[in-house]
């Protein structure tokens, strides 16, 4: 912790099991103001679990979550917006009302709350859904709605569970939309996904879970280094299959006379240039990033091996 | 902005219990079942109170028309009548032909022809009960009158026999007692319903999953609390408009004496109510925050259910000998006190030092059911599917 911006979320040291099942071990990250968080793992992997014991909805056996430098009370856990996995709101109570009940009960009044909640609906396009019942909304308006609930009261912290799942792409990217905004408003934001790309695309840092452990934290270029390396080279002339015969270095897949190839840390990628050039003309080496979903796809399988 | 949702607004930041209760009582006036439901039980105890007084039209004051002569029996038959317990009415009847139809007819009960000291009753079938004797005891007064008697000497003759009691029944009248134990039932069986309603509300909040939301921000406690609270006053309102619509049907139909109820034995009625409301609404929504559905919310409720027929059968029980120990025990302890005690006042003097021994410790029980169904609740709120044990949920 750098000690001079105290404005983040830290959870430290948390770990809860459910019987014999451990749900989170041990587990240490930190969402800082104005940062986009992005929350990937396969089911199960205990990010729910972390959400909730962030939200006080559970306890934690052990470890212990901060904001400002000080432990959650409900005082301070009343100023997070969360978004659950189990979406809930009053199927039978008006939309702008419901919101409003919301605001007021995170502390706002009446008036700032109603005016909120008209905000908020203006913002997701449901100005004209106001009186309706949540019930006679689509699944994707009252996932919007949702949503609305958690940004009503204009929270410190948002916490949401993935809030992308099961939106057409215009609302994704609305929605993309406000969660950037918010970390700009200094909010930090951390939300769980299972869509890598989108992930990729707006978050400033990704955290991967799995088995209730965090096994990589950080930018998406941090998590690049010390990865595997790919190549792309385009040569005409090489039989197939061919192999560099240098170690480190696998063929990934082959398409005609482009083939990919992976290079292990450390390996020297102008050696497998010179022995591309060794089968005829190189006409293109390209250097591969790998995206958030094959470095997810490598973190997990060296963690299962 | 808009006319169908008028918010409060305001710039207060009200309690969240406060909050909680609003949202209950807003949702709940809007319901069509809710507004139904009053309007079908107030026009259903209506037409009970109107089907009573045309079946119990039998008990209408006799109507008694004196012709002639014995016009003059009139007043000290009035008089002799009321002293009889007997009630009736008299008029003069000018043409006794006419009247001996009315008699047939069945317009008129009692046709008194003759004269003063001799008089005869006309009836269709049978003289009602005590109208004879007072008839005979005004007429053996005139006689003693056209005798020479004094007025005194008259009233010391005919003077009833006194009556001597040697167990004089309860300072409190049986009529009370009646109405008294007839709205404590009532109330009793209310208060089942609106416990059904919380046992309800809160599984609605389980099964919608708007609990996890909630219970992220507020203290579970608190959700319960208001929750009760907001249905407790609305129950409380439905009762008072039922209530109002007996009362008036009663006033217009005469059919019993208001004045029977007083108004202590209503507002003690009502703070029981309020007290048991309190303690099963509490006890309700503990159990029902056990399973996630609204069809598991009858066999989980059934305990309390059990508890409060016990309830309703100790009072039965008890009602012979309102002061002895089964019943003294019984209404000290929670679960009974609300109708134990109301049966007890209604029907003997309770010490003091037990009503308010019982009220603290169905006080003291009611907060420690908040506590506790605080927090099976928030413990029970996550656990979806299969029905939570109550010591898992207990533990947490």
């Amino acid at each position: 912790m750098s000690g001079t911006d105290q404005r983040q979320l830290e959870i430290d040291g948390v770990s809860k099991r459910y019987g014999q099942t451990v749900a989170v071990h041990d587990l240490t990250f930190q969402i800082r103001a104005g940062e986009l968080f992005g929350f990937v793992g396969r089911n199960g992997a205990g990010k729910t679990t972390t959400m909730r014991i962030v939200l006080g909805v559970l306890a934690p056996d052990s470890g212990v979550v901060r904001w400002l430098g000080m432990p959650l009370t409900l005082e301070t856990r009343r100023r997070i917006g969360y978004m659950p996995e189990e979406r809930g709101l009053y199927p039978k109570m008006r939309v702008a009302e419901q919101l409003a009940y919301l605001g007021e009960l995170h502390g706002m009044t009446g008036t700032e709350a109603r005016q909120a909640a008209f905000d908020w609906l203006d913002r997701f396009g449901l100005a004209d859904r106001r009186d309706a019942d949540l019930q006679a909304l689509s699944l994707g308006n009252q996932q919007r709605v949702q949503l609305a609930a958690a940004l009503v009261f204009g929270p410190d912290v948002l916490v949401l569970d993935e809030p992308f799942a099961g939106l057409d792409p215009v609302a994704v990217d609305v929605m993309a939309a406000v969660l950037r905004e918010r970390a700009e408003a200094g909010v930090p934001v951390i939300f769980s996904s299972h869509e890598l790309e989108l992930v990729e695309r707006i978050c400033d840092r990704v955290g991967i879970i799995d088995h209730g452990q965090m096994l990589a934290c950080g930018t998406v270029a941090e998590l690049r280094v010390g990865g595997r390396e790919r190549r792309w080279i385009d040569m005409p002339g090489a039989p197939d299959p061919w192999e560099p015969g240098i170690p480190g270095v696998q063929l990934v897949q082959a398409d005609g006379a482009r083939r990919l190839f992976e290079l292990d840390p450390g390996v020297d990628d102008q050696a497998l240039l010179r022995a591309a050039l060794v089968t005829g003309p190189v006409r293109g080496f390209e250097r591969v990033e790998p995206s958030l979903g094959e470095l997810f796809r490598t973190v997990i399988g060296e963690a299962a091996a | 902005m808009n006319a169908r949702w008028r918010s409060p607004g305001g710039t207060r930041h009200l309690p969240i219990v406060v909050l909680v209760a609003r949202r209950e009582i807003r949702m709940r006036l809007r319901s069509r079942v809710f507004v139904g439901g009053t309007i079908v039980m107030a026009v259903l105890v209506v037409v009970g109170i109107v089907a009573a007084s045309l079946l119990a039209g039998k008990t209408t004051p006799a109507r008694v028309g004196f012709s002639g002569g014995s016009q003059a029996l009139e007043r000290s038959f009035s008089t002799t009548a009321a002293a009889l317990g007997a009630n009736v009415t008299v008029s003069d009847v000018a043409d006794v032909t006419a009247a001996e139809a009315q008699v047939t007819a069945g317009t008129l009960d009692v046709l008194v022809t003759g004269s003063e000291t001799a008089p005869t009753a006309v009836v269709k079938a049978a003289i009602p009960p005590n109208v004879e004797s007072a008839l005979s005891l005004a007429a053996e007064a005139a006689r003693l009158s056209a005798a020479g008697l004094s007025p005194a000497a008259i009233d010391s003759a005919m003077a009833l026999v006194p009556v001597q009691l040697l167990q004089p029944p309860n300072s409190k009248d049986n009529e009370n007692l009646f109405a008294s134990l007839a709205l404590g039932i009532l109330l009793w069986i209310a208060l089942g319903q609106y416990g059904n309603l919380v046992a309800q509300g809160v599984v609605e909040e389980k099964a919608t999953r708007i609990m996890e939301i909630l219970l992220a921000t507020i203290q579970p406690s608190r959700l319960l609390a208001g929750k009760v609270m907001g249905i407790g006053l609305v129950g409380l309102l439905q009762l008072t408009i039922v209530g109002a619509a007996a009362l008036i049907a009663v006033r217009v139909t005469s059919v019993a004496a208001i004045p029977a109820l007083g108004v202590a034995s209503i507002v003690g009625d009502i703070f029981w109510f309020l007290l048991g409301f309190l303690f099963y609404a509490t006890a309700y929504s503990a159990v029902a925050s056990l399973v996630s559905r609204q069809e598991e919310v009858q066999s989980a409720v059934a305990p309390i259910s059990i508890l409060q027929i016990a309830g309703y059968l100790l009072m039965y029980a008890t009602l012979p000998n309102p002061s002895g120990p089964l019943a003294t025990v019984c209404s000290l302890l929670p679960p009974f006190t609300p109708i134990l005690m109301a049966v007890r006042m209604a029907s003997s003097d309770v010490p003091f030092w037990q009503v308010g021994l019982a009220v603290a410790l169905t006080v003291a029980s009611i907060v420690g059911l908040t506590w506790l169904a605080g927090r099976i609740y928030s413990n029970a709120a996550l656990h979806l599917g299969a029905r939570t044990r109550f010591m898992e949920a207990f533990r947490g």
